[in-house]
């Protein structure tokens, strides 16, 4: 009776169209029973192999944007600034800065079943901004696309829209919760610093935001919520592998640098270096020259002597 | 033998001084330089490290200075001469050819000068020429509040830092020299020796030999 009732609801929603076989035989179920246990095992396949993806290591952002929450009045003309800049229309929920989500104007929520509207907190103007971090940079290493790069002018992480495939990944990986989400464009965008002359800092009538070179300050701010390493284990050991001493870091940083040298550009660089290049570079040159040659002086004395 | 007295007490404290405290600076230096400065922790211990030790340096250079004004030490000994120029010409064919056939140092150390030309003129490089651009370079990188306002609004830190940057491999080139030029005494340690005794075993002057000695 249960297979009638069960097949008369099927075939009632599948009215219309020509009548199938719904029925699932032994044989069907032992296919696709083989096939999702096969399809299973090789999920684990590739979730190990998401394991040892290269970790993803950036230049490091020129500036940031500094903001001072005693200077800030809440007016939330920053926001408008850049949502008008960066999506065409005042949506201060897309802003890159994060003010409106401090705000409460509702009761001041001192008792748990009647909390405010602040998501960090009622009343409290906390301007919140991407820290551009240095790396590991958590929404890029995260993001499955690739979609989150150095943008060429700032070299602030930005997303790259053509491969953001909005997956909200990064929104979960970003430990400030600074990434972006345009439900209607289904992108996810953050803050990109607008090529060096950022539109929040410009609006910004009380001087509460300041743009400035960058400056660590990923390990000064606490973070918004518990933070859950987004790297996989193996990363974490790619890290230590460079920030150990007695690592030979500098020797193969001087050795691709070298070997950008002959082939015209596009070595490597110590990372986040102040200066000039050629002046490592000159630096790589004659420091092993020098010991090269004052080892020859020493070496000519000896034979000379015999 | 033949052992002139060369350095004071004060000074040998304070090139040993000196040696360690611009070892741990070169260290340092690379380690931060290497590491980037930008990925670094504010309170990252070779950052403080680097700053101490390079006040340290201010400190002991500027002992040195007032020392050596004091004692005359600067003006016999780094004031550069008349004929100094075909010294050094003298001094580099030296190093250059004489020193492999066993030929004589032309300036062998003695108490009234004990540098010779080439190595006034490096002495001179380095303490009025490079240490003063890594001492300045170096203080403005500190905090200091006003200055750093304007340091960042000019931009002129990365000036500073490729300043800082080329002198300290100049300095780290200067270093292997004098370490190496510091083996070619009468014998390897000779002037390590003097440095820590005072006192150079130093060639004989010549007529002076062993056996013409009574």
């Amino acid at each position: 009776m249960e297979n009638n009732l069960v097949s008369e609801e099927i075939g009632s929603r599948a009215a219309g169209a020509p009548s199938v076989p719904l029925s699932c035989t032994r044989r069907q179920t032992l296919i696709w029973g083989g096939a999702s246990l096969l399809g299973l095992s090789a999920l684990e396949e590739v979730l190990a192999r998401g394991y040892d993806r290269p970790l993803i290591i950036m230049e490091q952002a020129e500036g940031m944007i500094m903001a001072d929450p005693v200077l800030c009045v809440g007016c939330g003309r920053c926001e408008l600034a850049c949502t008008e800049f960066n999506d065409g229309k005042a949506a201060p929920s897309l802003a890159r800065i994060k003010i409106d989500r401090n705000l409460n104007f509702g009761p001041p929520g001192a008792t748990p079943w009647r909390a405010g509207h602040g998501n960090w907190g009622d009343g409290l103007i906390v301007q919140d901004l991407c820290r551009q971090c240095p790396h590991p940079v958590p929404c890029a290493n995260m993001c499955p696309e690739g979609a989150i790069v150095v943008s060429p002018d700032t070299k602030a992480r930005v997303v790259d829209p053509e491969r953001c495939t909005g997956c909200g990944i990064c929104l979960r990986a970003c430990p400030w919760e600074m990434i972006t989400f345009d439900p209607e464009s289904r992108k996810a965008s953050k803050c990109h610093l607008c090529a060096g002359k950022p539109k929040c800092v410009a609006a910004c009538p009380a001087g509460a935001l300041r743009y400035t070179s960058w400056y660590d300050l990923t390990g000064r701010i606490p973070l918004r919520r518990p933070y859950q390493p987004p790297l996989l284990p193996p990363l974490t050991v790619s890290c230590q592998e460079c920030h150990l001493p007695g690592q030979g870091q500098n020797v193969r940083e001087i050795w691709s640098m070298l070997r950008g040298l002959w082939s015209g550009g596009g070595g490597g660089r110590p990372a986040g270096g102040i200066g000039f290049k050629w002046i490592d570079m000159a630096g790589a040159i004659f420091v092993p020259l020098t010991i090269g040659a004052v080892a020859i002086h020493a070496l000519l004395r000896k034979v000379q002597k015999k | 033998m033949n052992r002139p007295y060369l350095h004071p007490p004060a000074l040998r404290i304070w090139h040993w001084l000196n040696a360690a405290i611009v070892m741990a600076l070169i260290a340092t230096g690379l380690d931060l330089r290497f590491h980037g400065i930008a990925a670094l922790a504010p309170r990252d211990p070779a950052l403080l490290w680097h700053k101490g030790l390079g006040l340290a340096l201010i400190a002991v250079s500027i002992f040195w200075f007032v020392y050596s004004v004091a004692s005359g030490n600067l003006r016999r000994h780094y004031g550069i001469k008349r004929g100094d120029l075909r010294g050094m010409a003298a001094q580099t064919r030296y190093y250059l050819g004489a020193i492999f056939t066993g030929g004589a140092n032309p300036f062998p150390g003695t108490p009234a000068a004990k540098f010779n030309p080439l190595q006034k003129i490096a002495y001179n490089a380095v303490m009025f020429i490079l240490l003063p651009i890594q001492a300045v370079t170096g203080l403005l990188f500190m905090n200091i509040p006003p200055l750093r306002d304007w340091l960042l609004a000019g931009e002129l830190i990365g000036l500073l830092g490729a300043a800082h940057t080329l002198c300290s491999y100049l300095l780290i080139l200067y270093l292997i020299v004098h370490l190496y030029m510091a083996t070619l005494g009468e014998t390897f340690f000779a002037h390590t020796r003097a440095m820590i005794t005072g006192y150079e075993d130093a060639a004989q002057p010549p007529g002076q030999e062993e056996g013409n000695r009574t």
